[in-house]
């Protein structure tokens, strides 16, 4: 039960070594999981052509693979408890391929939403969460450094997929583009083989300095003798509980402030960039010139991910990571507010990098910010809660965005609103983090008076001991 | 096609950037030879500044085109010079006529009967080989070109569709046609394998069942009174084959990799295990098989360090 344990692990972690392959291995299955969905769009209107249906027809695919995804988070969760990072992965891979494969051979659209939708997002599912959950044991120290390493997975692999995409799409028509994707999308194999579960052997360092640096609640500490308690007194029912689902994670304050900050901040997140070529369109740029702007955000965003995550891992930033984050999640709304200001393509070029670089540090910190609330052990459970209840904003966002542009007919009132929805729950994140660092700080000393206070007594308790059969 | 200097009681447009033409009939005129006297009038004025010009007019129906030409002339100004007229580049027989200098300009005039596709094309008036302006004249051409072949598969089905801008007249329907090695040969859309569905604008052709003889080129028609526009679309059908081969290949290098960085792992573990000199098969055993993470696992690493 010594302070070491406030690292919510009782081993240390390599902090590098084969972490750095395992980085690798999160790069690759982050950056599928993202990257995938939105590089098929560019066999949608081939499709829709084919199978005679309206685009919002096929718009559905994405929207159905988005929504599997993120609700497949808390089943990739229970399994990643149960079995470890590796097996899943693995699995998620499989389950991708099959899906693509089988879509290749599709008669209908309702074959595909299956197949692609539904099969496809839930393999993908299996290979987010564990990749993030493995990087959440392999590192502590450069936990935030390896983050953003695996994030920057998702643009690095997009750039990657929309053109070779294009180039099966030309060679092979869909149905052989879809058979060779599932052999590319296979390689997430690969990454889940590398994905070797750490070894726990090595004792743990006593380091009080260490938990004070990462600022990690002290909520853990009480935690384990629970536990340990909890097998003694053969708490059947608690440890079910534990086993599938952490419902206890509602009652935790840090997860309950990012949680809710989230789920504001998603209906803001993914819409402007879903809209920035239409944008661009619309004040009279041109097709190409339109495409390069997401290339020139696609690009700023590769760069600023890891970038992100090495500011993250300094010394002065890692105590206070939350308030980096929530700095990111009002660099956004900024933003996002001042794009109307920008006219002619030179603005929204500038725009391009400015959001470009906000979007990559916010994916970068996202998940790392999670991991420094609940802690490693419970990072699993709680990533599976946060995707499947953010699943609502994320699918509603882009199609009120879009609403809001046919009612008022300019995209500038749509920019306003993403804006505001990222400048409020900013705010939000910098008053409950100052308020949550605050009591960790109080727990934290109690914590530190309890143990010393306890360390006395057993020190005096022994000094009588001794005492005793001297005096015999 | 026939050549007349006839003065008839004509409106002047003026010249106006509009490709739009005014067709004084409203319903379709199919028949490609109609007597020149029936066919609707169209008159269209250029005064060149420069030394050449081009005008492009779009025609839909058959009409008896009045090209009208006006040249401010050069500096010498001569009060008498030869003009002509010339159909794609050739001269236009019994057209080279003396032009006079009437207020400081010189009027060169033809009128000619548009009615069906070899007599579209480029009218030329050239004055005394120094300055010339030509009219464009053409049906609405199809814009949207698809210049990459469609990729399909033997017993798979294909759509392969056309459309006419926004911006464009409609035509009246679609055809399709099929290279047949030396002509074009209409698609008739009764036979089993083909579906032609029309749509005003659009238009998509089905074929059912694809052959490996199915490959090739594929023409639609834009079907006006005055002419057809065409444009064509490119059809590849392949065996399954093909996709399958990068399918194996890449199947392969999943395996082969996955398969290394476990057997990798393997010795590693081994190596350790050897040189620790310690039973350590369970352990290693018990740490790739669980990850226990929750409060779970805790209780039983403590128990093995007790």
């Amino acid at each position: 039960m010594s302070p070491a344990a406030a690292s919510n692990l009782d081993y240390t972690p390599p902090d590098g070594g084969w972490g750095w392959a395992v980085v690798f291995a999160s790069f690759i299955s982050i950056g599928f999981s993202y990257a995938f969905p939105k590089s098929l769009t560019i066999f949608f209107k081939e499709i829709q052509e084919y199978f005679s249906v309206s685009y919002s027809d096929i718009a559905w695919i994405s929207s159905v693979m988005l929504a599997s995804m993120y609700a497949g988070g808390p089943i990739s969760s229970i399994l990643v408890n149960r079995y470890g990072s590796r097996p899943v992965v693995m699995a998620g891979g499989l389950m991708v391929c099959a899906g693509m494969v089988l879509a290749s051979f599709g008669t209908s659209i309702i074959h595909l939403y299956l197949c692609v939708g539904v099969i496809g997002g839930v393999g993908l599912a299996f290979n987010l969460q564990p990749a993030l959950t493995i990087i959440s044991t392999y590192f502590q120290a450069k936990r935030p450094l390896a983050n953003g390493l695996a994030m920057t997975g998702s643009p690095v692999l997009l750039s990657t997929l929309a053109p070779l995409n294009q180039f099966l799409f030309d060679s092979f028509g869909w149905r052989g583009s879809f058979l060779i994707l599932g052999s590319i999308v296979l390689n997430c194999c690969v990454a889940g083989a590398l994905m070797r579960p750490v070894n726990k052997l090595v004792k743990p360092k006593p380091d009080i300095e260490l938990s004070k640096r990462n600022g990690e609640e002290v909520e853990g500490i009480g935690k384990q003798p629970d536990a340990h308690l909890s097998v003694d007194k053969e708490n059947s029912c608690q440890r079910c509980l534990y086993r599938f689902i952490d419902f206890s994670l509602f009652k935790h304050r840090g997860f309950l402030i990012y949680l809710v900050g989230n789920v504001a901040m998603f209906f803001g997140f993914f819409a402007p960039v879903v809209f920035l070529a239409p944008y661009a369109k619309d004040l009279g740029i041109d097709e190409y010139s339109a495409a390069f702007l997401l290339s020139i955000f696609a690009l700023v965003d590769m760069f600023i991910r890891p970038a992100t995550g090495l500011i993250g891992n300094t010394k002065w930033v890692r105590p206070r990571i939350q308030y980096f984050f929530s700095f990111a999640v009002l660099y956004n709304g900024v933003c996002h507010l001042l794009c109307p200001l920008a006219t002619g393509y030179t603005g929204l070029v500038v725009y391009s990098v400015f959001f470009g670089s906000a979007f990559g540090m916010l994916s970068a910190l996202l998940f790392e910010v999670l991991m420094d609330l609940v802690g490693a052990p419970r990072f699993s459970t709680a990533v599976g809660l946060v995707t499947i209840i953010e699943c609502g904003p994320v699918l509603l966002g882009p199609p009120l965005s879009g609403a809001l542009v046919d009612i008022f007919g300019d995209y500038k009132y749509m920019y306003y609103a993403c804006g505001v929805m990222m400048l409020v729950p900013g705010i939000y994140f910098f008053i409950m983090h100052y308020y949550n660092y605050k009591k960790l700080e109080e727990e934290h000393r109690k914590s530190a008076d309890v143990e010393k206070r306890t360390s006395d007594e057993a020190v005096t308790l022994n000094a009588n001991q001794d005492d005793q059969p001297v005096n015999e | 096609m026939a050549l007349s200097m006839i003065y008839s009681p004509l409106l002047l447009l003026l010249v106006s950037c509009s490709r739009r033409v005014v067709s004084k009939t409203t319903g379709p005129t199919p028949a490609p030879l109609v007597p020149t006297s029936t066919l609707p009038t169209y008159v269209k004025s250029v005064v060149l500044k420069g030394e050449s010009h081009t005008e492009r007019l779009e025609l839909l129906n058959p009409v008896n085109l009045t090209l009208e030409c006006t040249w401010a002339g050069n500096q010498n100004k001569e009060p008498n010079i030869t003009g002509w007229w010339l159909k794609d580049g050739n001269d236009v027989p019994n057209s080279r006529v003396p032009v006079e200098l009437q207020n400081e300009q010189y009027n060169l005039r033809g009128v000619f009967s548009v009615n069906n596709d070899t007599t579209l094309g480029n009218y030329s008036c050239v004055f005394a080989n120094e300055a010339r302006i030509d009219f464009l004249l053409e049906a609405p051409q199809i814009g949207d070109v698809r210049e990459k072949p469609i990729v399909s598969y033997i017993g798979d089905s294909t759509v392969i569709t056309c459309k006419m801008d926004d911006t464009k007249p409609m035509p009246i329907t679609w055809n399709w046609f099929r290279d047949n090695g030396t002509e074009k040969e209409q698609i008739i859309a009764e036979s089993s394998r083909f579906e032609i569905k029309n749509d005003e604008r659009k238009t998509r052709l089905v074929v059912h069942d694809l052959t490996e003889e199915d490959s090739g080129l594929y023409y639609c028609g834009a079907v006006f009174a005055i002419s057809t526009p065409m444009s064509h679309v490119k059809l590849k059908v392949i065996t399954i084959m093909e996709p399958l081969k990068p399918f194996l290949a890449i199947l392969v290098e999943v395996v082969v990799l996955v398969a290394a960085i476990l057997l990798y792992e393997k010795t590693q573990s081994k190596k350790k295990a050897t040189a620790e000199n310690v039973p350590s098969a369970d352990q290693n055993n018990t740490v790739t098989q669980e990850e226990p993470n929750g409060p779970e696992g805790s209780p039983s690493t403590r128990q093995r360090k007790v």
